[in-house]
């Protein structure tokens, strides 16, 4: 209750307000968000397939994070901003929006495996395995991972246009206004 | 032969996803509205207009036969496309009793795809929502042309 009554103040801020009802900002965020998502996934690929032993395989690994990496992060970086600022013009719907939460757990897990993988013993003892074309298997899960994980992230986001399960829409089961977090006794549009 | 395998990989995935985009290209149609469904509300009391992105979205109260009322909530394009055809935010003000066709949502819900809306003074306005696509699609009934 406490985070709905957040996005509903949000929702009516003077930006948020600007923003959806905007002739192109919302446009324009929305196409950087696309643009950003395709260079983070893109180079996020090139990462994963190396570490599942996939392609690049004559390339040290060091020397593909050294010249991937950075771009990777520029990506993530521009991509984060500009979903945050989607939220931002549509807070209140996309708060209850299903695809959105599902995401949002999606982004938890990607975010989850990327800290083990850097963090953990197998990035720390990087020139053990740095050239070597049969990578480890702690490696291989994280590459696996990720690759699966950001698939679904980009499935489940594009999903959010979709209003099947909007507290709006007609009740498709209890389960799912759950989810949701449909408060169905509120004649109020949420 | 890895790479000619390679190449064929690449190459079926990119014409599975070719296949996919115009699925995905928007917010489409036919995943809630049926284009087999035309409805026309002859007196729609405007109630709300809702002027946002990605979609802008028209409250009405659509007067029932019996007397009652019904409402209503209609999807027509972004505010940039109603923009271009000289509507604005102050456009429809609630109150104002208006002509909609549109298309019925799919799950039964009081929702329309808004094709056409017609203002009390007469004038016309294209909705720019998704559409059906149907070539044809105009030959539905329809409010007549003023421009």
């Amino acid at each position: 209750m406490f985070l709905h009554n957040l996005m509903r103040w949000m929702a009516d801020t003077r930006w948020s307000v600007d923003l959806h009802e905007s002739r192109y900002a919302y446009s324009i965020v929305e196409s950087i968000h696309v643009w950003t998502l395709c260079l983070f996934v893109g180079f996020a690929i090139l990462l994963d397939l190396r570490l599942l032993g996939v392609t690049l395989k004559s390339v040290p690994m060091s020397q593909i994070t050294t010249r991937i990496l950075p771009w990777t992060k520029a990506a993530f970086v521009l991509m984060v901003i500009s979903g945050l600022l989607l939220f931002f013009a549509i807070p209140l719907r996309t708060y209850h929006n299903v695809f959105f939460r599902l995401k949002a757990v999606l982004l938890i897990l990607a975010a989850l495996n990327a800290g083990v993988f850097h963090n953990g013993g197998m990035y720390r003892r990087l020139e053990e395995w740095d050239i070597a074309s049969v990578t480890p298997r702690a490696a291989k899960l994280a590459g696996a991972f990720s690759l699966a994980l950001w698939a679904a992230i980009v499935f489940s986001g594009r999903m959010i246009a979709y209003n099947w399960f909007d507290c709006e829409s007609p009740q498709k089961s209890a389960f799912m206004d759950t989810i949701a977090g449909c408060d169905r006794t509120n004649q109020e549009v949420p | 032969m890895r790479t000619k395998l390679t190449l064929a990989v690449a190459g079926a995935s990119l014409l599975i996803m070719a296949g996919a985009m115009p699925a995905l290209a928007h917010h489409a149609f036919a995943a809630e509205f049926d284009a087999n469904k035309p409805v026309r509300f002859e007196k729609a009391t405007v109630t709300k207009m809702e002027w946002t992105n990605p979609h802008v979205w028209i409250h009405v109260d659509v007067a029932q036969p019996d007397g009652s009322k019904e409402a209503w909530a209609i999807e027509a394009g972004t505010p940039n496309v109603l923009f271009r055809r000289g509507f604005t935010k102050q456009a429809l003000l609630p109150g104002a009793v208006i002509v909609i066709d549109g298309y019925r949502a799919k799950d039964g819900s009081h929702r329309a795809n808004g094709r056409n809306l017609r203002l009390p003074d007469g004038r016309t306005l294209f909705l720019g929502s998704s559409g059906t696509g149907a070539p044809d699609e105009l030959k539905v009934p329809t409010t007549p042309k003023s421009n």
